[in-house]
């Protein structure tokens, strides 16, 4: 019992890191109808990134003191903004001249995208190409145990802030005016810009609210992990990036609701088949899923199939 | 006067796109050899009824025969296969072939193709593709092409590349053809040896034709017989002459160009 | 009118004609591979003919690969996956297959590649090689087997899904391998002989790798498959085949419309591809002497990938010409050349071909003289303050990649072969397809 609580609760949260990166793939493959293979590295940078920047502002070092917790906030936020303007810069000058151009191109520039992201990131005036221990920015301690199952502080974290931020951006999509210009270029690009929407401030606005969420996934990935992160060339961070691609997928790739219900469920699946069947094939059952899904639901568990026109 | 046995056999097929009734009980019989028009409004359904007959969509009903063979279900390589073949409205050819490609890909339907006979180059390979390169230069002759088989099919003028799609869909030996605005874009002079050909494939190719077109002209002159149709229903069906009186149809072209006045 | 069945029945060529036109690629592949054992390698020594022999397991690679993503317009990220499985089973057959038969994980002698074994106590044991280029073959067909098993359901999904799926397939091959038991070393022949062939079969060395493996591969074996696939590539390409898989590429529901069945010739696709990959594995695990899953992940794919985009999505010369390129490439970036040079004769011949063919361009002129100074500008750089260029190659790469969507998205060549871009193909080609009847689609 308490084997299956625990086990329940790791895959909620995981779920949640996924859903919160799901939800970028989700957003740029609504507007864009392409896959964007970079978004797993906008992942990894916000991770590194906020070790970088708990490093400028100096604050959780080993064996320092847990700074107060906005301090975490300050630098969650510092990261998501730095990637959010990456994430500008990348769509400015290498996606956009492609609207328009066939899907395989622009998926080969994504490609590109992330092998640039990547090992630049690996560069020594960079981020280096070593592992490198995550700042301690929450401390440690545990708020209750329910049934044998310890809810720790990090937990909270990540699942407070994935809901917060979830949250948000469904009041963004559903009831702001930017939100109606996002449906509406989805829907299709070329009414809405008859319609006076600016469609390509909306396309980079999806992209930078997009890489933010993946960035604030890589910050509640530190906290909830710690420990040493793996360089940014890894290809942990390209596997993680594809498990929350397939929950995109799963729940109905380009549906938001979707994107969250996905990640949550790839997160279940992925701890119960660890727990449950063993866990050296971990990454196997993800893939599986995603085959099973797309063979008999292409269209995802929310999404809805059309039919393209002739 | 004897009619000769039909050939493909539509009734009442429906489909609808949400809340869209695209279209609604269609029903055609279509004798061997004659040539039909399907003609209505822009929006009206008419290329939506050649994509369920070719199998790009499913019919939500009713039922499809191509010379006792049943359609429905059927996926689109075997309903080309069973001798349905079509051109498309928005132009769909294999863009960076060469005109020659483009026609030589659609005779592959009717030969055999193993992949060991290819790598060895076998004897009926070698006989195969020989053949079938001098049945494309024949087709591309007909139509007025030969002199353009090696450029990409991408770069030839409007005009030719809707002469190239009804030599394509030839090379697949149809029973039927299905041709989608043939005359889109064309100038007077094209359009008028257009219907020429149209002609001439019929009697040459012996293959029964289903035509789409927009201009008033080639469809009273060249169609034996019209149907009608306007927000996917079928509003009349009729020999030319009597389309032409129809109030109904008239009415469902007030504000386009009305038929009769061509 | 006769069917085309009977056209092609009485249109059939001279008997007499078919047998050497079945068999010449065989005998040149035979003849190019002993060129390059006996006379090139050894005038190039040691270290330049390994390049020279990496860059020809790069060259079935990529030309595999470009059947998949270039014919058939269909995304593969699994390539080195397929590379992976045919190297297992082929390094399976070979290492357990030696100790079964020969009693003894060494090389055994080369017969076949005239390559001794005289010195060999049974006649048995002088029959190495033909274990070796057997157990390729296997772990050919091993990879062809993972193709058609992938490709079946997956092949139902458009591009970039695809793309997703074949990357999933990659990682769990990798997965899967890693999983597998110690193997067994090879002076424990005796255990290896009490095991039954089940439980050999999945000692592979886990995450550790299949070490310690018989080499083999040498220059003849991996050029004779190198002349071997290009040749069966072209054929494929110029045949009714091949114009299916371009089909699909360019439009797939004008394809169907036309007969193509497009699942069947996609699945084909796979499977001829995954084939030679697989084969291009056992090359590379007898080679190094040994083979690890972790190696050929989905970095390894990308590594294929670009050689693909970058020679021309669908040309097979031009994916062989980039996978040579791009294998010397590192080599050079040890220690750069100068760039202007090479920027010159681009520039020249740009220059040249275009305005033999009456449109001059200035775009792609104009495009070079700007990189090929910016490299120069970076090689100085680096010169300067002592930077090793070759770190940098996977950023050049990925800009590489960049650019060429930006600028050239077909790829350098397109669909072209490189001699059909040189002046006067089109003309020699009108001429042919004049000749009515004339005696046959691609070259003999
Ligand atoms: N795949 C599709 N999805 C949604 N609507 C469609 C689709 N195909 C056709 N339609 C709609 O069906 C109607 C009929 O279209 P069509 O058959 O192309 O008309 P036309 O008579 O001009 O050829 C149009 O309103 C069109 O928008
Ligand atoms: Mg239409």
């Amino acid at each position: 019992m308490t084997q299956f609580l625990q086990t329940l609760f790791d895959g909620v949260t995981v779920g949640c890191l996924y859903a919160l990166i799901a939800l970028g793939y989700t957003m740029v493959y609504g507007i864009l109808k392409f896959i964007n293979f970079a978004h797993s590295d906008v992942f990894a940078l916000g991770v590194w990134m906020s070790i970088t920047i708990a490093g400028w502002i100096g604050i959780g070092a080993a064996g320092e003191p847990v700074p107060p917790w906005y301090m975490g906030v300050l630098v969650m936020l510092l990261a998501m903004g730095v990637c959010g303007a990456v994430g500008f810069t990348v769509e400015r000058i290498a996606y956009r001249p492609l609207r328009g151009a066939p899907r395989i191109n622009v998926l080969i520039t994504a490609i590109g995208v992330s092998l640039f992201l990547q090992n630049f990131g690996q560069l020594r005036w960079i981020f280096g190409a070593y592992p490198k221990a995550f700042p301690t920015l929450l401390g440690d301690q545990t708020l209750f145990s329910l049934a044998g199952v310890n809810f720790r502080l990090s937990d909270a974290a990540v699942i407070g802030t994935a809901v917060a931020l979830m949250a948000a951006l469904q009041y963004l999509i559903f009831r702001t005016k930017m939100g109606a210009a996002m449906r509406a270029v989805s829907f299709s690009p070329r009414n809405a810009s008859l319609m006076g929407i600016n469609v390509d401030l909306v396309i980079s606005f999806t992209f930078v609210v997009g890489t933010m969420l993946a960035a604030a996934a890589g910050f509640l990935y530190g906290v909830k992990y710690g420990g040493q992160a793996k360089q940014t060339a890894d290809s942990m961070w390209v596997m993680l990036g594809l498990k929350a691609f397939v929950a995109a997928v799963v729940g109905g790739i380009g549906n938001v609701r979707g994107a969250v219900l996905g990640g949550l469920l790839i997160g279940l699946i992925e701890w119960f088949g660890v727990a449950y069947l063993g866990s050296q094939y971990r990454d196997a059952y993800v893939f599986a899923i995603l085959i099973l899904v797309l063979l008999f639901r292409p269209a995802g568990v929310l999404g809805k199939a059309t039919i393209e026109k002739v | 006067m004897s009619t000769p046995p039909i050939v493909l056999d539509v009734q009442g097929i429906s489909i609808s796109f949400g809340g869209l009734k695209a279209v609604q009980n269609f029903s055609l019989k279509l004798p061997r050899g004659r040539l039909y028009g399907l003609i209505g409004p822009n929006g009206a359904g008419k290329t939506t009824v050649f994509n369920l007959l070719t199998g790009v969509y499913q019919a939500d009903s009713g039922t499809i025969t191509l010379d006792g063979v049943k359609l429905n279900g059927l996926k689109p390589h075997q309903i080309a296969a069973a001798g349905l073949s079509r051109t498309f409205q928005n132009i769909r050819l294999f863009g960076e072939l060469s005109v020659l490609d483009n026609v030589r890909l659609a005779c592959h339907l009717r030969g055999k193709h193993s992949i060991w006979s290819t790598i060895l180059r076998s004897a009926y390979h070698m006989g195969q593709e020989a053949a079938i390169h001098r049945r494309s230069l024949d087709l591309l002759g007909i139509l007025g092409l030969d002199s353009r088989a090696g450029e990409q099919a991408r770069n030839l003028p409007y005009g030719d590349q809707r002469r190239l799609e009804i030599a394509r869909a030839l090379a697949t030996d149809p029973k039927v053809l299905l041709l989608d605005e043939p005359a889109a874009g064309m100038n007077p002079q094209e359009k008028k040896s257009l219907r020429d050909l149209i002609r001439q494939i019929m009697r040459q190719f012996d293959v029964t034709i289903l035509l789409i077109e927009h201009d008033m002209g080639v469809v009273m002159d060249i169609c034996e017989r019209i149907t009608v149709l306007d927000y996917g229903v079928t509003i009349a069906e009729d020999v030319p002459k009597e389309i032409q009186k129809n109030p109904k149809v008239i009415e469902a072209y007030l504000g386009e160009a009305a038929p009769a006045a061509h | 009118m006769p069917t085309l069945i009977e056209q092609a029945r009485s249109n059939k060529p001279a008997a007499a004609s078919i047998l050497p036109r079945a068999i010449w690629p065989l005998l040149v592949g035979l003849a190019i591979g002993a060129l390059m054992f006996y006379v090139i390698g050894p005038g190039m020594g040691d270290y330049p003919s390994k390049i020279v022999l990496i860059a020809g397991i790069n060259i079935i690679l990529a030309v595999s690969l470009t059947v998949v993503n270039g014919f058939t317009g269909q995304f593969s990220m699994g390539h080195a996956g397929f590379m992976a499985v045919g190297g297992y089973v082929a390094a399976t057959i070979t290492y357990y297959g030696s100790m079964k038969l020969f009693g003894s994980a060494d090389p055994a002698g080369g017969v076949l590649s005239f390559t001794g074994g005289a010195d060999k106590p049974t006649a048995l044991a002088r029959w190495g090689d033909a274990l070796f280029i057997g157990s390729c073959l296997m772990g050919g067909v091993g990879a062809a087997i993972a193709g058609y098993i992938v490709g079946l359901p997956s092949l139902r999904l458009r591009g970039d899904y695809l793309a997703i799926v074949t990357l999933g397939f990659g990682e769990i091959v990798r997965v899967l391998l890693q999983g597998t038991h110690e193997q067994i070393q090879p002076w424990r022949v005796e255990d290896a002989l009490a095991k039954p062939v089940y439980e050999l079969a999945i000692s592979l060395g886990g995450p550790k790798g299949f070490q310690l493996l018989p080499t083999y591969t040498t220059l003849f074996w991996v050029y004779l498959f190198v002349v071997v696939t290009l040749i069966i590539c072209y054929r494929v390409k110029n045949s009714s085949t091949g114009r299916a898989f371009l089909s699909i590429r360019e439009d797939e529901i004008a394809a169907q419309a036309m007969g193509v069945d497009i699942t069947k010739y996609k699945v084909r696709a796979f499977v001829l591809a995954a084939f030679f990959a697989g084969v291009a594995g056992g090359l590379y695990a007898m080679d190094i002497g040994a083979i690890n899953a972790g190696d050929l992940g989905f970095l390894k794919s990308f590594d294929i990938i670009i050689m693909v985009v970058l020679g021309g999505m669908g040309s097979i010369s031009g994916a062989a010409l980039a996978a040579i390129i791009l294998t010397i490439l590192p080599e050079l970036l040890r220690n750069p050349p100068p760039v202007w040079p090479v920027g010159l004769v681009l520039i020249a011949l740009i220059a040249g071909v275009s305005s033999y063919r009456k449109r001059f361009r200035w775009k792609p002129i104009i495009v070079i003289a700007i990189a090929s100074t910016l490299l120069e500008v970076g090689r100085q750089i680096a010169l300067s303050k002592g930077i090793n260029v070759a770190d940098f190659r996977l950023i050049l790469y990925a800009l590489l990649l960049i650019t060429m969507m930006l600028v050239r998205p077909q790829g350098i060549f397109g669909i072209h072969e490189i001699w059909e871009i040189l002046p006067g193909y089109a003309r020699r080609e009108a001429a042919r397809n004049g000749a009515r009847g004339g005696s046959q689609g691609g070259k003999p």
